[in-house]
C-alpha cells in the first residue's frame, strides 16, 4: 500500500512539474507572445540558458541550507542574510581594498566559514535536537539583527558591482552575459568540491555520519558538536559564496537577503530536505521555470515569486520528499 | 586470590525517570582484565546503567571512577575517546552505509586513514563479516547486525567493553563465534568486559564474577555457582514478578 501511494506521489510530482513547463508557453501563446520563428527560438535557449546560470548559484546557496538541515534538523532563516552579508562583503573589498570580487572569495570564504561557526557555537549547539521551534527563532532573530546591523552601517541603499558587463556571443543570435558563466562556473565548482569533500573526507564521511544518525555518531566517538560547527561553516561558506556570485550580477540591498532565504527553501523542498543533489538540481529548475515565466507572460516577473513559492507548497502537498529527499515524515 | 585491580568503580548510580527508579543508588566495582556479567529480571536497570556508564544518559547523582577519573557527566563520545566501548541491546548501526563504511566511522580522527582501513579488514575478517563489507547495514540480518556494532567496537582497541544482550536473537553458531571472540580479546588482549545477558548459560559458563541487579539495587556479586544459589537472586527472579 504504502509503496503505491509512494509511486503515485511521484507521478504526480512528475505530472506538476511538466505542467510547471508547460504553463508559460501555453500562457506565452495565448497572449500572443511566443511565435514559432528561428529568433523565438534563440531567445528562447538564450533565456533558458541564462535560467541555468542563474540556477547554479542559486543551487549553490541552497545546499547551504539543505546541509544544515540534514545535519542537525535546523531550518535557518538567517542564510539568506548571509547571502546578503557575502555580497557586502565582496563589494568592500572591490570598492575600498580594489580586490577583483572573485579573488575575494579567498577572504570571503574563510571569514564566512568563521562566523558560520561562531554561529553554531554560540547560538545554535545549545539547542540543538531540542524543540524545534527555538533554534528556527533564533536564526530568525539572528537574520533581522545582520539586517539592521547592515542598514545601519550602508543604508538602505542599492549597490552594484560593474563586473565583466559584456557578453558571450555564442552563436550570432544567443549571447550570454560574461559575468553569468563566470558565476555559474565558480558555482558549479565550489558545490562538487563540497560534495566529494562531504563524499571522501573522512570529515565529510563524519558529517554524513551524524546526519543519518547523531546518537550512533556518539557513540563511534564523533564529537558531534564539532560537526555541527563545521557544518554551519561550510553552510556559511556556501551561502557568502552565493552573495559574491549575485553580487556581481544584480543590485542588492540590506533586505534581498530574505528572497534568497525563500528561494532557497522553495529550492530545497522541491530538491528534497536534506538531499545534497536534489539542492543542486532543484535550483536549475526552478531558475529555469522562472525565467521561462518572465520570458513568456506579459508581467512576468511579478508571476515569478508567485511561482516559486506556490511550487514549495504544492511540492510539499503532492510530495513532502521532494525529488530525492528520503523518505521518513 | 590476590587483589584484582579494578577497570571500573561504580559509586552510588542514580537514575530516575519521574518516578521510576530505573538505578538506584548502585555501587559495584568491575574487575579488570575479566569478563564479568551484569544480570538481572527485565526493566531491573541494566541497561539505564549502561547507559550512565557510556554517557549516553546524564545521571541524577553518584560517581564512575574509570583510570582515576571521574566519567559521569561526559559525553559520549568522550567516553568512547578514553577506551570504553559498547553495544546496544537493540543495535546501533548505520542502516544506510556499508558494512565497511560502519567500521571506519568508529575510527578516531587522529588514526591514520590507512591503519584505520587496515583495522578494519582485520575486524570484519574477525567477525567474518568481510564478504558483506559492500552491503548496506541495514540489509543485514540482526545476529549480522550485532556482529558489525561488536567489531566496530573494537575499531579503537578499547580498554573496556560493555555488551548489552550479545545472545540475544543471535543464533548458535554465531554467538559461540562472539563468545569465542570475547574470550580471545580477554584472554590474549587483557581486555575487561561487562556483559548484560538474559541468557544465564553465557553468563554463568563464561563470566568470571557476576552482579545482579534488582529494581535499580545491586542485591548480590560473587562467582556465577554462588549466584545461582543466592536466596535473594533466586526471590528477585521468581519470586515477586
Ligand atoms: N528513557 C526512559 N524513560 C523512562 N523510563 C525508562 C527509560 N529507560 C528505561 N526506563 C525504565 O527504567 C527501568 C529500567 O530499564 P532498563 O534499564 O532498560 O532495564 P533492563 O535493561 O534491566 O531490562 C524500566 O522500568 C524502564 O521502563
Ligand atoms: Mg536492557
Amino acid at each position: 500500500m504504502q509503496e503505491r501511494a509512494e509511486i503515485r506521489s511521484k507521478y504526480w510530482l512528475a505530472l506538476f512539474l511538466v505542467a510547471a513547463y508547460t504553463v508559460p508557453f501555453a500562457v506565452g501563446i495565448y497572449t500572443e507572445n511566443v511565435f514559432f520563428d528561428l529568433q523565438w527560438l534563440a531567445d528562447l535557449t538564450t533565456v533558458i540558458l541564462n535560467g541555468i546560470m542563474q540556477g547554479g548559484v542559486y543551487a549553490m546557496f541552497a545546499v547551504g541550507l539543505t546541509l544544515i538541515f540534514g545535519v542537525m534538523r535546523i531550518i535557518n532563516v538567517a542564510h539568506g542574510e548571509l547571502v546578503m552579508l557575502g555580497a557586502y562583503l565582496t563589494w568592500m573589498f572591490f570598492f575600498y581594498v580594489g580586490i577583483d570580487p572573485l579573488l575575494a572569495l579567498f577572504i570571503t570564504l574563510p571569514i564566512a566559514f568563521c562566523i558560520g561557526l561562531l554561529i553554531q557555537k554560540l547560538l545554535l549547539n545549545a539547542v540543538v535536537g531540542g524543540p524545534e521551534l527555538t533554534p528556527l527563532l533564533i536564526t530568525f532573530g539572528l537574520g533581522l539583527t545582520i539586517i539592521h546591523i547592515v542598514e545601519a552601517i550602508f543604508t538602505t541603499d542599492y549597490r552594484t558591482i560593474p563586473y565583466a558587463p559584456d557578453a558571450l556571443q555564442l552563436t550570432e543570435t544567443i549571447a550570454v552575459s560574461k559575468s553569468k558563466i563566470i558565476s555559474f562556473v565558480m558555482a558549479a565548482f565550489i558545490s562538487l568540491s563540497v560534495f566529494f569533500f562531504l563524499k571522501v573526507h573522512r570529515i565529510g564521511k563524519a558529517i554524513r555520519a551524524t546526519a543519518q544518525n547523531a546518537d550512533v555518531a556518539m557513540v563511534c566517538g564523533i564529537n558531534i558538536f564539532h560537526i555541527y560547527m563545521i557544518t554551519s561553516g561550510l553552510a556559511a561558506a556556501l551561502a557568502v559564496a552565493g552573495g559574491a556570485l549575485v553580487s556581481i550580477q544584480f543590485g542588492f540591498n540590506p533586505e534581498t537577503g530574505v528572497l534568497y532565504t525563500l528561494q532557497a527553501f522553495a529550492i530545497i523542498v522541491l530538491g528534497g530536505r536534506g538531499h545534497y543533489i536534489g539542492a543542486l538540481i532543484g535550483g536549475v529548475m526552478l531558475a529555469v521555470i522562472e525565467s521561462l515565466i518572465s520570458f513568456m507572460i506579459p508581467n512576468g516577473t511579478a508571476m515569478v515569486e508567485i511561482a516559486s513559492y506556490g511550487m514549495m507548497v504544492f511540492v510539499l502537498l503532492i510530495r513532502p520528499r521532494g525529488l530525492m529527499g528520503p523518505k521518513e515524515n | 586470590m590476590a587483589e584484582t585491580e579494578i577497570a571500573l568503580d561504580i559509586q552510588n548510580l542514580k537514575k530516575y525517570f519521574g518516578g521510576i527508579k530505573a538505578v538506584d543508588g548502585c555501587t559495584f566495582q568491575v574487575p579488570k582484565g575479566q569478563i564479568s556479567g551484569l544480570i538481572g529480571p527485565n526493566g531491573s536497570g541494566k541497561t539505564t546503567t549502561f547507559n550512565l556508564l557510556t554517557g549516553v544518559l546524564d545521571a541524577d547523582s553518584g560517581e564512575v571512577l574509570y583510570n582515576g577519573e571521574n566519567i559521569v557527566g561526559l559525553k559520549p563520545y568522550e567516553v568512547f575517546n578514553r577506551g570504553i566501548s559498547r553495544t546496544f541491546q537493540i543495535t546501533r548501526i548505520y542502516r544506510e552505509m556499508t558494512v565497511f563504511e560502519n567500521m571506519l566511522s568508529a575510527s578516531s580522527m587522529k588514526m591514520p586513514v590507512r591503519e584505520a582501513r587496515e583495522r578494519a579488514e582485520q575486524l570484519m575478517e574477525f567477525v567474518t563479516l568481510t564478504k558483506l563489507r559492500g552491503e548496506y547495514g541495514g540489509n543485514l540480518s540482526y545476529g549480522q547486525q550485532k556482529l558489525l556494532e561488536f567489531a566496530r567496537a573494537l575499531m579503537t582497541d578499547p580498554e573496556l567493553i560493555l555488551l548489552d544482550e550479545p545472545a540475544a536473537g543471535v543464533n548458535r553458531t554465531l554467538l559461540n563465534n562472539l563468545l569465542d571472540h570475547i574470550h580471545h580479546l580477554q584472554e590474549d588482549q587483557g581486555k575487561t568486559i561487562l556483559i548484560v545477558e538474559h541468557d544465564m548459560n553465557v553468563i554463568m559458563n563464561h563470566c568470571e564474577k557476576v552482579f545482579v541487579l534488582d529494581y535499580g539495587v545491586k542485591i548480590a556479586e560473587g562467582l556465577p555457582e554462588d549466584i545461582q544459589k543466592n536466596e535473594d537472586v533466586i526471590e528477585a527472579y521468581f519470586g515477586h514478578r
